[in-house]
Order: structure tokens, then C-alpha cells, then sequence
């Protein structure tokens, strides 16, 4: 089973980071679909289906936490797991991003274990066994 | 130790923490001030503390940030990669900086800036100065406090 994955970031340079990331990390994504703010990712979700959300906090025109309310208005779109992947520094707003129904957060900058273990963490592929059989992984990056 | 005393402090430690884990470049404290850079990011911040953090960059760590993160040849690099790439790092350095100068207030980080060639290196009362060299480059950090 492979996965369908959405970026929201408003800088291109960290979405392609993340992308990388995750296409190295052995994870089994199917397609990835970018969106520049949260109002993007609405239009995104709209057409596709997704399966985890990665997104920023600070973006212009619709930011995280409101796109975190507006995924809680839908019913089918409040069960997609989303990753909070931020700049933010206060506790409080990390705290809010988890009761408006973030599954997990990671502050930049990261690692990219980091990046796979949350990712992991949030949609449980490892414990459903659909991860990496055959990659040969072993949790280490080469870059 | 007073305010800017702490932000110069852990600035020294949130850059470096932010240029290894995203750019793989280390840096290291330098005595010398460069009045050449080429580019530079800035930000303002808003909180118990405000005032701004500009980043001044020389185009080959610029380059280097770029082919590091993002695995471009530099050919490959466009003007957008470089600014995007350094607004960037600028919103990390700050957020970075912030969370370990006190996570328990809330800081308001605008959109960063990018600009070219950049000017007014010197600094007053109220303003800070930190120069940094690697084996790709130098960077400078200019830290103002308004309150």
C-alpha cells in the first residue's frame, strides 16, 4: 500500500526538501501533491484524495492553525492525519495546533530521521507493516 | 547578562544548530568583519523582546546552502532558489532562536526579506554584530533591539 501525501509550505525550497526526505526514506508514498498555503491545500483536497498532511504554521493568506479548524469542519477530511512542520517556537502554539487536531509536530530545523520517525509515528506504518520490505532500509540517510 | 547579551549568546548557538542540520555547513566565530557580502535575509520578531535579525550571506555559502539543501548543481540554481532558499533560513535561525531564548512566550516573526547588495554594516547602541566563516563562505548577523 502506498500512500498519497500534501506539502503545505509557503517557501517551494522546503517543500522540495520534505519531498526528498520523504521519497529517500524508504517511506511508500504514491503521489505528492504541494500547496503553497492553506487555502491551496483546501483546492488540493477538494480534487484528491490524501493521506497525511504535512504542513507550516506561518503562511500567507490561509495559515496552519486555520487550516487545521477548516480540515475539523469536514468529516471526512478531520480523520487525515496531519503533521504540523514549523518555525514556531512558543509552546502555547504548539499546544493549540494539537487541540485544533494536529497528530504531531516537528520544528525546523530537522533531521531527516526526524522527519520519518513522525511521519511514521502519526499514520503507524510500521506497526501496519506497510513499510519498506523491500528497501533495504535501516532508519540511516545517504546523501 | 542582559537581554542582548542572551539573544548574541544563543544566536551563536541557533546558527549553528540551523547551518548543520539543513545545509550541512559548519560554522565557526570570526574576529574578522567582512563588509562584502552579497546577499542578505532579513526578519522582524515581536514579542517580550522586538526588533529585527538581518542575515548576511556572500554568494558562495549562498550557493553551497542551495546545493546542500535542495541537491542543485549550481548551474542549476536560479535567483528564486536563492531567495526563497535564504528567507528561509532567516525564519529558522529566528524561530530557532526564540524557542531556546524562551519558549514559554509567544513570538510573532514577520515575512521574511531578501535583498541584494546589502548596505549600513555598522552598528550602534542598540545593535549587534556577529561575523561566522566556513570552508564555503562567510556569513555576518546583524541583531537590532527596539525594546
Amino acid at each position: 500500500m502506498s500512500f498519497n501525501v500534501l506539502i503545505v509550505d509557503d517557501s517551494k525550497s522546503m517543500r522540495r526538501v520534505i519531498k526528498k526526505i520523504i521519497s529517500i526514506s524508504g517511506f511508500k508514498m504514491d503521489r505528492c501533491f504541494e500547496a503553497g498555503n492553506g487555502k491551496e491545500a483546501l483546492n488540493v483536497l477538494a480534487d484528491d484524495w490524501i493521506d497525511v498532511i504535512m504542513s507550516d504554521i506561518n503562511m500567507p493568506e490561509m495559515n496552519g492553525f486555520k487550516l487545521l479548524e477548516e480540515l475539523q469542519k469536514d468529516d471526512l477530511l478531520k480523520n487525515i492525519p496531519v503533521v504540523v512542520i514549523t518555525t514556531e517556537s512558543s509552546e502555547e502554539r504548539m499546544q493549540n495546533a494539537l487541540n485544533l487536531g494536529a497528530k504531531g509536530f516537528i520544528k525546523k530545523p530537522f533531521l531527516p530521521e526526524d522527519l520519518k520517525r513522525i511521519l511514521h509515528e502519526v499514520i503507524g506504518v510500521d506497526d501496519d507493516g506497510y513499510y519498506g520490505e523491500d528497501s533495504g532500509d535501516n532508519g540511516d540517510f545517504d546523501f | 547578562m542582559d537581554t542582548m547579551e542572551k539573544i548574541q549568546e544563543i544566536m551563536g548557538i541557533s546558527i549553528f544548530e540551523v547551518f548543520e542540520k539543513m545545509f550541512y555547513i559548519f560554522l565557526e566565530p570570526s574576529d574578522v568583519m567582512c563588509d562584502d557580502y552579497n546577499v542578505e535575509a532579513d526578519i522582524l520578531f515581536d514579542g517580550p523582546v522586538s526588533g529585527s535579525v538581518r542575515i548576511l550571506f556572500s554568494l558562495d555559502i549562498a550557493n553551497a546552502m542551495i546545493q546542500n539543501m535542495l541537491g542543485l548543481e549550481n548551474d542549476e540554481i536560479t535567483e528564486q532558489d536563492t531567495e526563497d532558499c535564504l528567507k528561509e533560513a532567516v525564519n529558522m535561525v529566528c524561530g530557532n532562536l526564540f524557542g531556546k531564548f524562551d519558549s514559554t512566550e509567544v513570538f510573532n516573526l514577520s515575512v521574511p526579506t531578501f535583498t541584494r547588495q546589502p548596505e549600513s554594516l555598522e552598528v550602534g547602541a542598540t545593535t549587534h554584530r556577529m561575523d561566522f566563516d566556513s570552508e564555503d563562505g562567510k556569513v555576518g548577523v546583524i541583531i537590532a533591539l527596539s525594546h
